[in-house]
This record gives C-alpha cells, sequence and structure tokens, in this order.
C-alpha cells in the first residue's frame, strides 16, 4: 500500500553525498571534520551560531573560540598583567596609570582564529555551511538559514553542537537585564581591571572540584577584592530609570531579603545543551532527560548506530576542549577504519583560571576518601611561597599544594592539587608523570628545578595525618 | 565594466595615501617583491602567486579596492623593521589582505585559488 513506502528514503548503497556530515563546528566538531577529510571522507560540517537574547553572534570555532577558553585566558592575562604593573612597580619600574582597549584586542585575535578556522576546513577540502542543521533520519540532515535550505545525505553523522548558558528563567527580569558567562573566572578578571564585582553563590563554588581546593581559591579572591554573597539567591531583577539594575535577593540562612543596585548583572549557573533543535527524537537518538545531553557509548556512538556525539552535548564526557578534540580525532580514524583505538577519558588534568589560579589531576580529597577510605590514603600537602611574591608583597597564604595517594606501598598517586601562579603549566608536566601511574616514591627521586614553584611538588613530605605544619620553610 | 578598483602602489608611503583616499571602501591588498624592469620579481613566490590572484579578481565584491602594492627590494623587505613588517605586521611576502580585518593569505596560501576566491567572496 502507498502509504507505508511515503516517508522511506530509498538510498543506493553508496549513493551518499558526503561519508561524514559534523553538526557543528566547535571544537569537537572541527578536529573530527578535518581529521576524516585528511583521510580521504567527503566531509561537510555545519556551524550555526543562533543569535543570544542580546542578539549577540560570533564565528566559525565554537564555544572555546569565540566565547570560551580563548577570550577567557586572554581577559585573565589582562587582569594578571594589572597585578604585575602594581608588582612591577614594588621591583623598582616607574609605570604610569593607563587605560586599556583589551575588548577590542581579545576580538581581534578571535576573529583571527575564526578566519585560521575557515582557511584550514577550505584548505583539507571540508565542505563548510553557515547553516543549523538538523536530522531528517538517520542518514538525512536538514541544512537552514536566512538565505535558504538544503539536504545531505551521509553515511555517518557526528554531533557535536556543544551547549549554550543557561538563564534562570524563573527569576524575573534574569532574561531582560542580565548576560551569561562562567562564573569565578569571570569574577576573576572582572575585579582584575578594576570593576567592583560581586558573586553570588546559592551554596557551594566550583561544584566537583576538590571543596578545600574551591575554599583556597575563593579566600584568595575575597582577599584581592571580590565580594561573595554566600548562600544567596537571587529572587528578581528590575531596571531603574536611571538604567541601573536593582537585585533583590534572599540571605538563605536568616531569610532576610536584600536589595542593591549594579550596572550589569551576569548570569553564571550553567549550561545546557544543544539537542532541542536537532530532531532527535524523531530519529531514535537517545537522551538524558535530565541533563538534555545524548547517550553515548564508549566509542561515542548514540543509540543510533551511524549517528555519534562527542563534546559538551554528549552526557558524562568533560566539559572540556581537549577531550572534544581528541575523541573528535579518534573517532574520525575508527570511521575511516583506521584504528580501533578509543578516548581515554581518565586523569584528564584541568586548570580553573581565577586570580589564583588552579590546577588538578585525578581524584579530589573527597572522592579518593569515598572510594578507598579515610585509612587507606596519604594526603602530602604545603603551604609555600612563590619567590615572586616576595619582593612584590604579595600575601600568598592561599598558594598551596596537596597529593593524594594510597597509603601502601608506593603510594600511588590519586589526586594532585595545585594553586599558585602558572597552576596550568605546572599541572601539564605532572599530569603526564600521573598518566603513567605516578607514585609519592617517583616524586620523593625527583630532583627539583630551584627556584621554581613546581619544584614544592617534589619536596612535599608533611602529611595531614601527622597533624604538623605544613608551610614550606627555608631554602 | 569593473566592480572595482584597481590600483597600484610602489612602497609603504605611498600604500598608505591610496588607502587614506579610500575610507569606508572594502579594500583588499596584494603584497609583492618589486618587479626589476622586464616585470619579473625578485620573489619567486610573488611570481608563481600573481596569476593566480590575478585570476580571481572577477570575484571581487561590487565596489571594492584592490591595491597591487611592490614593497620594495630585496635587502628593504629583509631588514625586521621596514615599515610592512613593522605597522601592517606583514610576515612574508606574497601576502593577500583584507585591510583592517584578520582575513589574509600568506605565502603558498596565494597560490591555491580557492583561498584567493574565498578571501574575496566570504564575510
Amino acid at each position: 500500500p502507498r502509504h507505508l513506502l511515503r516517508n522511506v528514503i530509498l538510498i543506493p548503497a553508496g549513493k551518499f553525498d558526503y561519508d561524514l556530515v559534523v553538526i557543528g563546528g566547535g571544537s569537537g566538531g572541527l578536529a573530527c571534520s578535518k581529521e576524516a577529510a585528511q583521510l580521504g571522507q567527503r566531509v561537510a560540517v555545519l556551524d550555526y551560531v543562533e543569535p543570544s537574547l542580546k542578539g549577540t553572534k560570533w564565528g566559525l570555532g565554537g564555544t572555546c573560540v569565540n566565547v570560551g577558553c580563548i577570550p577567557k585566558k586572554l581577559m585573565h592575562q589582562a587582569a594578571l598583567l594589572g597585578t604585575a604593573v602594581k608588582d612591577a612597580r614594588k621591583y623598582g619600574w616607574q609605570i604610569p596609570e593607563s587605560l586599556s582597549t583589551m575588548a577590542e584586542a581579545v576580538q581581534n585575535h578571535v576573529k583571527s582564529l575564526n578566519w585560521g578556522h575557515r582557511v584550514q576546513l577550505q584548505d583539507k577540502k571540508v565542505k563548510y555551511l553557515n547553516m543549523k542543521g538538523s536530522l531528517v533520519d538517520t542518514h538525512t540532515i536538514r541544512a537552514v538559514n536566512g538565505k535558504g535550505k538544503e539536504v545531505l545525505t551521509a553515511k555517518n553523522i557526528v554531533l557535536a553542537t556543544g551547549g549554550r548558558p543557561k538563564y534562570p528563567t524563573h527569576v524575573p527580569g534574569a532574561m531582560e537585564f542580565g548576560i551569561t558567562n562562567v562564573a569565578l573566572e569571570c569574577a576573576g578578571f572582572l575585579t582584575g581591571i578594576g570593576l567592583d564585582t560581586t558573586v553570588m553563590v546559592r551554596s557551594i563554588a566550583l561544584r566537583g572540584f576538590d571543596q578545600q581546593m574551591s575554599g583556597l581559591v575563593t579566600d584568595y579572591m575575597e582577599a584581592y577584592g571580590t565580594k561573595f554573597s554566600w548562600k544567596c539567591t537571587p529572587k528578581s531583577i528590575e531596571k531603574l530609570p536611571s538604567g541601573l539594575l536593582r537585585v533583590t535577593w534572599m540571605d538563605l540562612n536568616t531569610k532576610e531579603e536584600h536589595q542593591d543596585t549594579f550596572n550589569s548583572v551576569l548570569w553564571a549557573v550553567g549550561r545546557a545543551s544543544e539537542t532541542k533543535t536537532l530532531n532527535l527524537e524523531k530519529v531514535g537518538v537517545e537522551i538524558n532527560k535530565e541533563t538534555g545531553k545524548i547517550i553515548v557509548a564508549t566509542d561515542e556512538a548514540t543509540s543510533v548506530p551511524n549517528i555519534f556525539a562527542i563534546g559538551d552535548i554528549a552526557e558524562g564526557r568533560p566539559e572540556l576542549t581537549p577531550t572534544a578534540i581528541k575523541a573528535g580525532k579518534l573517532l574520525a580514524r575508527r570511521l575511516v577504519g583506521h584504528s580501533t583505538e578509543l578516548m581515554n577519558y581518565d586523569n584528564v588534568a584541568t586548570t580553573v583560571f581565577t586570580p589564583l589560579e588552579y590546577g588538578c589531576v585525578g581524584l579530589s580529597e573527597e572522592e579518593a576518601e569515598r572510594r578507598h577510605g579515610k585509612d587507606q590514603i596519604e594526603v602530602y600537602h604545603a603551604f609555600y611561597k612563590p619567590l615572586e611574591f616576595t619582593v612584590a608583597e604579595r600575601d600568598a597564604t592561599q598558594c598551596y599544594i596537596k597529593v593524594v595517594c594510597l597509603r601502601e606501598g608506593d603510594q600511588r598517586v590519586l589526586g594532585m592539587h595545585f594553586t599558585g601562579p602558572n597552576a596550568g603549566e605546572v599541572t601539564q608536566g605532572f599530569s603526564l608523570g600521573f598518566q603513567c601511574g605516578l607514585t609519592y616514591e617517583h616524586l620523593r627521586n625527583t630532583v627539583g628545578i630551584h627556584p621554581t614553584c613546581a619544584e614544592e611538588l617534589i619536596k612535599l613530605n608533611i602529611t595531614k595525618r601527622s597533624g604538623l605544619d605544613a608551610t614550606v620553610t627555608g631554602c | 565594466m569593473t566592480k572595482y578598483e584597481d590600483v597600484a602602489v610602489h612602497g609603504y608611503e605611498e600604500f598608505c595615501k591610496v588607502v587614506s583616499e579610500r575610507k569606508g571602501k572594502d579594500i583588499f591588498a596584494y603584497f609583492s617583491g618589486d618587479k626589476d624592469d622586464q616585470g619579473k620579481s625578485w620573489c619567486p613566490d610573488c611570481v608563481k602567486a600573481e596569476p593566480v590572484v590575478r585570476g580571481e579578481l572577477s570575484h571581487l565584491p561590487e565596489g571594492s579596492v584592490f591595491i597591487y602594492c611592490q614593497v620594495g627590494d630585496r635587502p628593504y623587505w629583509k631588514d625586521p623593521n621596514n615599515d610592512f613588517k613593522k605597522n601592517l605586521k606583514l610576515t612574508g611576502v606574497p601576502t593577500l589582505l583584507r585591510y583592517g580585518t584578520p582575513q589574509k593569505l600568506v605565502e603558498e596560501e596565494c597560490f591555491k585559488a580557492d583561498l584567493v576566491r574565498m578571501l574575496f567572496t566570504e564575510d
């Protein structure tokens, strides 16, 4: 009967427009598509930025390049340089006060990256479409933009549409008057460039991270001028005739309401994945109803065998650029049949670029206790002072290192945590050791480079269990 | 009927003068080593890239400006402090760029007609 054939799209074997179509031109999507093209596949990438509530759009490259890692690190650097200029005067430099043109410089760099990605795609013969993609069936994608639409067929499909910031829709005035981004890092550099900034925290900071370290990060920020409203939650935002925003909030401890006025309100209450417009349900791609993220297997496959998901959109994956990139490349190699290697998501190091940077790899102390029991772990720790802070008369109270190990034998390291300058640079090197099965014995048998902050990891010898003072003394 | 303006200049000062007289226009510039009396440049990559770039000029947007700029002789170019390197941040010749934007193609990138066309036609 004719009605049964109406929705069947008959495609002769080997007659797809593309071997691979990637929906999403961010960290994961670009890495996957370029790798596949390099291995000889016919590849297309769709990238489309739905404008924000305020109408903001950006170019090719995804969250990391445009509104994430890259501008974040540059603005963090701008703030650090502000602190460095203050320190410089203590070292004898005569530096006048001057204004910055930071925003423009950051935008220009981001635009050069948009262009760089565009050139790379073209050069590697990846077809690029600045159009919004959605699934029609397991092998067909619809692409739409203001100028028209197209239909593409593909043997394999990779979903890499990432996430967007959430607005607290239950707070009146939130969507009209607020903007979004990643809380502590932003509050940190905004304070650093001279703006009076308050962070309002409903319960805890840096959820999922070691909470002792999180406390050191926020203590440092408070000491350096960022205000914190702990255990408070916003009730409403109104715009006053003056143009200022009046925020009403409740202190969850005292249950009292407070009000104050601000120039800007920045929401950093989490990110949600971009899955609503992909038409996943119709095609049979399963998502976690709570998180909205796509459920994936260890090979990044979704519930549909030829459709895969990588990056922030995939359930249970770290929301990080390097893991999305690596997963994308390995997936491309598997799809071409060049390899069977799966992405290893364990032992991924990361750094929070707050004014006092925090780098870590492995388990938090809490998680290590949960898995092994407090008796089975040994925590070596130290409060240290970066040499550069001395002449600059900087407070180093929160500069701290701890290494969480198994108590027995060689004492395998379960987690490493470091707060201090250049935490990312320090942590990267040690994370390689961690990946290779680092033990406390290894640390003890390594000679430090002097004078550095990193050498303090090598010199750790005081345990939490001993109760002794963990402050590093002398040379 | 040409839809773009084709201008030839020699040296940094003349380049700046021509640009300042065309404020608000979409300006594309191709930087090449000087040509000798026989019309051959001391820069072999520039010799290779020029026909490719010229071949795509028909794709320039309506009302735009194409500036063909000879930068100077080889010793001038080799000086790391020359005006083009210092002020326009050029790193090599040939360079094809869209003035006032980060969009540019450098050296071997200029040999590829599809990249040149992309620079001329995409936003």
